[in-house]
């Protein structure tokens, strides 16, 4: 029997540091381990006896491409413990910033990070070579993510203007004006995005998710929701525990999160999106049928199209947020402190992203306990990388290896997250 | 003319772009921009639109004497391909310069001044040969701006 082990030591455009070890036996793919080396970095430890308020500067430290969605899971759920609600033009602002973390992290991963797999180019400066205005493009919808953050967050990386109860400072109806021009722009950048990615040649690859994304009556589903699958979950957030569960797998640092009972599951853009078609605005169902998506893809490869249809999606949200602006009175609602136990869950870029405090009595943090969205899909990857190499296990390495890196490539796996994650090894024998 | 700083200051020498950053403040002329980024090359290149020219000084890791200075004139010469500019995203300065020469966005003068590190350790402060470089890598930064200036109004 012939054994074969390919590895990839060191994953490129990725965030964070992992490695893939493929394991063939006689053409079959008999291991795909994710190896996830990345240090842990024990936030939930050392939260542990900080203050309530402290709480959304230091989860923004988590990640510096999708600080906003740490800081929004964690005020959503402090609020929660101590029993307030947070709405109006002060919820509108939070999903503005969300938005703005979208287009900025999108943009980045679709043109600069996951495009030249397509395209056939090592990376995004051998294909701006050739496609420099798409990766203009690019840079200029990333900005205009960015412009949302700065002026909303206080800076674009690590905001700091997010607190329990709103913000620290709150723009006036004048000074959010100038984003709706920039964003108007980064509109029309954005469907173009879709329309040239939706010419990229997609490998066959369809596979049986369980997709888990949240679900809002009105909305398409960024700061709140229930948690729904297509498998007949429909729980509050709070019960989240009782559907998933982590796990240690000695292959990495970052724990696995599966479904007690059926195992991997899917989240972020592809599950967002089937889960959630019918919340999206007639004019973006429109680009996605343009684009050649039904109401559900489970072709992995395709994630690229959908990414960048949420792009579209989050530049035309933000710009209806901004003309139904209203400055509010004050920048936040007063919170009172008090025992107990809190939940919050939000879609970051690549998921959903939940949190779960305990309070003491003056607002100090008891336990934490935080899922990334990255940690939520590593089986899930692992799952498409044994689709992926099966049919091809005769191939050189070389190709597998490639396959396999852009098979990766669909989460847009955000190490560093996670281990609170790439290398690829492929072993034959 | 921008003046960039390249660094995280929770990242042992990688810090010495803040470093660099603190001793020139006050200490530029008016014409010159001064700022200080994490390492975000994308969002640095947003940074470097319509300025004739960008001096930039980054903590580099090639294995050499740490503390050491280099100067690095892009109308000269490539950024050396042995000498690591530590980034923990997925670009760094060289892949930043070259992605914004391919696309015409860089600015026509491009000056790098590299500082050799020891430690790039998180949590960890600047080692002792990297903190005795600051100073120097200021006064030459300095030095730099004006003789650019001289240069632009000579041009």
């Amino acid at each position: 029997m012939t054994t074969k082990t390919i590895k990839v030591d060191y994953l490129a455009r990725v965030e964070g540091e992992g490695a893939l070890d493929l394991h063939i036996e006689g053409g079959q793919v008999t291991t795909a381990n994710l190896r996830i080396f990345e240090p842990p970095r024990f936030y939930e430890a050392f939260l542990q006896g900080r203050s309530h308020g402290e709480l959304p500067d230091i989860v923004a430290r988590i990640c510096g491409i999708c600080p906003v969605a740490y800081q929004m899971s964690s005020v959503q759920a402090v609020e929660n413990a101590f029993g307030v609600r947070v709405d109006g033009q002060l919820r509108a602002l939070r999903r503005l910033l969300y938005c703005g973390e979208w287009i900025e992290s999108h943009a980045l991963h679709v043109v600069m990070l996951h495009a030249p797999d397509f395209l056939g180019y090592p990376d995004a400066i051998r294909m701006a070579e050739k496609h420099g205005d798409a990766v203009r493009k690019g840079l200029a919808l990333k900005k205009a993510g960015n412009a949302i953050l700065r002026l909303l967050g206080g800076r674009e990386i690590h905001p700091v203007n997010v607190r329990p109860g709103g913000f620290y400072k709150v723009p006036s109806k004048a000074e959010l004006a100038p984003l709706a021009e920039e964003l108007k722009q980064a509109r029309d950048l954005a469907e173009d995005l879709v329309h040239w990615v939706a010419t990229f040649d997609f490998p066959d690859l369809e596979r049986d998710y369980e997709f888990v994304a949240m679900r809002h009556p009105d909305e398409y589903p960024i700061t709140e929701g229930r948690l729904v699958s297509n498998r007949n979950i429909d729980i509050d957030i709070a019960e989240y525990e009782n559907e998933f569960e982590e796990r240690h797998v000695a292959h990495s640092t970052a724990l696995h999160s599966l479904l007690k009972r059926r195992g991997a599951y899917l989240v972020g853009p592809l599950a967002r999106y089937a889960l959630n078609y019918d919340r999206l605005p007639a004019s973006m169902q429109s680009l996605a049928a343009e684009a050649g998506l039904g109401p559900v893809c489970n072709n992995p490869f395709r994630s690229i199209v959908v990414r960048a249809l949420e792009t579209a999606y989050a530049c035309e949200e933000a710009l209806r947020l901004i003309a139904a602006y209203e400055m509010p009175d004050a920048p936040c609602v007063p919170l009172e402190p008090r025992e107990g136990e809190g939940f919050g869950c939000t879609e970051a870029p690549r998921g959903i992203c939940w949190h779960r405090y305990e309070f003491e009595a003056d607002g100090t943090i008891r336990t934490a306990r935080i899922v990334p969205p990255t940690s939520q899909n590593q089986p899930s990857i692992e799952e498409d990388l044994a689709a992926v190499a099966a049919p091809i296990a005769d191939a050189p390495d070389d190709v597998i290896r490639h396959l396999c890196e852009q098979a990766i490539r669909n989460y847009d796996p955000c190490i560093s997250c996670s281990a609170h994650f790439l290398k690829l090894s492929v072993h034959r024998s | 003319m921008l003046v960039l700083c390249i660094g995280n200051p929770d990242r042992g020498d990688d810090g010495a772009g803040p470093a660099v950053a603190k001793a020139l403040e006050g200490r530029l002329p008016p014409e010159a921009t001064l700022a200080v980024r994490s390492g975000d090359m994308l969002a640095m290149i947003e940074d470097w639109e319509g300025f004739y020219a960008l001096v930039c000084l980054d903590a580099a890791s090639g294995g050499g004497e740490p503390g050491r200075i280099h100067r690095i004139d892009l109308a000269e010469e490539d950024l050396p391909g042995d000498m690591a500019f530590l980034s923990s995203h997925a670009f760094g300065l060289g892949e930043g310069i070259a992605l914004a020469r391919t696309l015409d966005l860089a600015p026509p003068v491009i000056i790098v001044y590299a500082v050799e590190g020891r430690c790039f350790d998180g949590g960890t402060s600047l080692s002792e040969p990297v903190a005795a470089a600051v100073a120097p890598a200021a006064e030459r930064i300095i030095a730099e701006v004006a003789r650019l200036q001289e240069a632009e109004h000579h041009a």
